[in-house]
């Protein structure tokens, strides 16, 4: 049997579950915002910036590959701003209580392309913390660069500075709940066609034709207590009975 | 689970919204089931008719109260007998005593016209289904229980039963044998596809004369639903 879902089923689909889906989508957004506010304990950032001056008088190759060379070098810095060298020697000067390797984790080194500009980026829960760790760690390396690669080329740019007011990086508390958002959004609109799909039940009229091949002498609508006016007059049908007490009586068998 | 809290809460409620309230729109929806099932047989008289479903709680006694009201407000002379005799209601429905009944009248106790009362409603004659008995669907299928049909065909004008639901005991199916015509009521939202095919399927097995189903409980569009109303 083939089936075929119209633009307009997806719709009724989904206004049916609309109370699922907003629930889910509030609650995600509710709770990722409650996590990012509260739980989550705020990181800071702070970057200092170097350059990579190449001695041109060295060399005489072009452009292109000294363009290359630069990228290269810059890549190599990478590895040795997080190489355990530099970084035990940024844990004792700065009398940190966190493996190397943690440290790495908090320290990261990017340069926008082709340009001999490097930026390294330091994050910590605390903004003094991670604004040392860069100038420390910069420090540091320029030092031991002319003892590892008896080249002394790099000078700081910029030195990283702590604002008055520092703002975390993370978490984006706003970045959270919108991705909540759309998560809720997106486990809510699968929840409602999952539990369509589930539900196997007879609905209407071209149902009962479709699944039972027989006709429909007539539809009775849900009675509900405002149809069950006798003359104007209300009749309660709220009064609840067990199905085996009459009058108060148990049920009696032979 | 609320779907289930819901039905519970449904079924301890008896609607007789054709004797409540004769001009609301649901009781016209039962008088159009009434001529349709006038339509559906028109080469043979339709004189005994049974309700079923194929679950519980689907809306049997209530269809089966309303449509045996609709049909002596139409000035028929109706008898309903209530054949579930494993959960009777009908005593409940219409506040009735149910100490005698079908299952008396068919172990010999008393007879039809001693056992059958006549209701609030003008034509209406009920038959509670008596003390419980340990066999009903035995008591369903003997010569008792053909030779009481016979005289209240001769009686009344239409004889309409209640019974169990075909899926879980047979009593239906013994019925449908005898009786005329069967409906089958469907809940809107509840009566899974497949139970229904199966209850076809095993009513078909009895030899039943299928009329039609009743669907129950649909969802109306508002604005559509009250615009004949009141």
């Amino acid at each position: 049997m083939e089936e075929t879902i119209s633009l307009k089923e997806i719709f009724e689909v989904l206004k049916k579950r609309l109370l699922l889906i907003v629930l889910l989508m509030v609650g995600a957004a509710g709770a990722a915002a409650i996590i990012s506010f509260f739980i989550l304990t705020p990181t800071y950032q702070s970057s200092t910036q170097f350059i990579v001056n190449q001695d041109t008088s060295e060399t005489n190759s072009v452009d292109i590959n000294q363009i290359r060379s630069n990228l290269e070098i810059i890549n190599t810095y990478n590895d040795i701003l997080t190489s355990n060298r530099i970084l035990d020697q940024v844990i004792e000067e700065l009398n940190l209580t966190i493996s190397p390797s943690a440290l790495s984790e908090k320290i990261s080194v990017a340069n926008s392309e082709s340009s001999q500009v490097v930026k390294l980026s330091a994050t910590d829960t605390d903004p003094d913390v991670a604004a040392d760790i860069a100038n420390t760690t910069i420090a540091i390396f320029q030092e031991d660069l002319p003892e590892l690669m008896n080249v002394n080329n790099v000078s700081v740019l910029s030195e990283a500075v702590v604002p008055a007011d520092p703002t975390p990086v993370n978490p984006k508390p706003m970045l959270n709940t919108a991705i909540a958002l759309v998560i809720g959004a997106m486990i809510g609109v699968g929840l409602a066609f999952l539990f369509e799909y589930l539900d196997n039940t007879v609905k209407t009229e071209q149902d009962v034709e479709k699944t039972l091949e027989l006709p429909v002498l007539g539809v009775i609508s849900h009675i509900d207590e405002k149809d069950m006016m006798s003359m104007g007059k209300p009749v309660s049908i709220s009064h609840k009975r067990e199905r085996g007490s009459f009058s108060g009586q148990k049920k009696k068998t032979v | 689970m609320v779907r289930r809290k819901k039905q519970s809460k449904v079924s301890n409620v008896r609607h007789l919204i054709t004797k409540l309230n004769p001009r609301s729109p649901i009781t016209e929806q039962y008088k159009t089931i009434r001529t349709n099932l006038q339509f559906s047989s028109v080469d043979g008289d339709l004189k005994t008719m049974l309700v079923t479903s194929s679950g519980p709680s689907e809306g049997k006694s209530s269809t089966t109260a309303n449509l045996a009201i609709v049909f002596a407000q139409q000035g028929k002379k109706v008898l309903l007998i209530d054949a579930d005799m494993r959960k009777p209601t009908l005593h409940y429905t219409f506040r009735m005593d149910n100490r005698r009944g079908l299952s008396s009248v068919l172990v010999g106790e008393s007879i039809l016209e001693e056992s059958a009362s006549s209701s609030d409603v003008e034509g209406l004659d009920l038959l509670s289904c008596g003390p419980i008995p340990p066999n009903p669907s035995e008591l369903l299928g003997s010569r008792a229980m053909e030779n009481m049909i016979g005289r209240a065909k001769e009686e009344y004008d239409i004889i309409l039963f209640d019974t169990p639901p075909v899926l879980a005991v047979t009593d239906a199916q013994i019925l449908a044998n005898i009786c005329d015509g069967a409906v089958m009521v469907v809940r809107s939202n509840q009566t899974e596809n497949d139970a229904a095919i199966k209850a076809k399927e095993l009513l078909e097995v009895g030899n039943a004369k299928l009329l039609g189903v009743v669907l129950n409980d649909r969802e109306q569009n508002k604005a559509h639903y009250y615009y004949y109303g009141n």
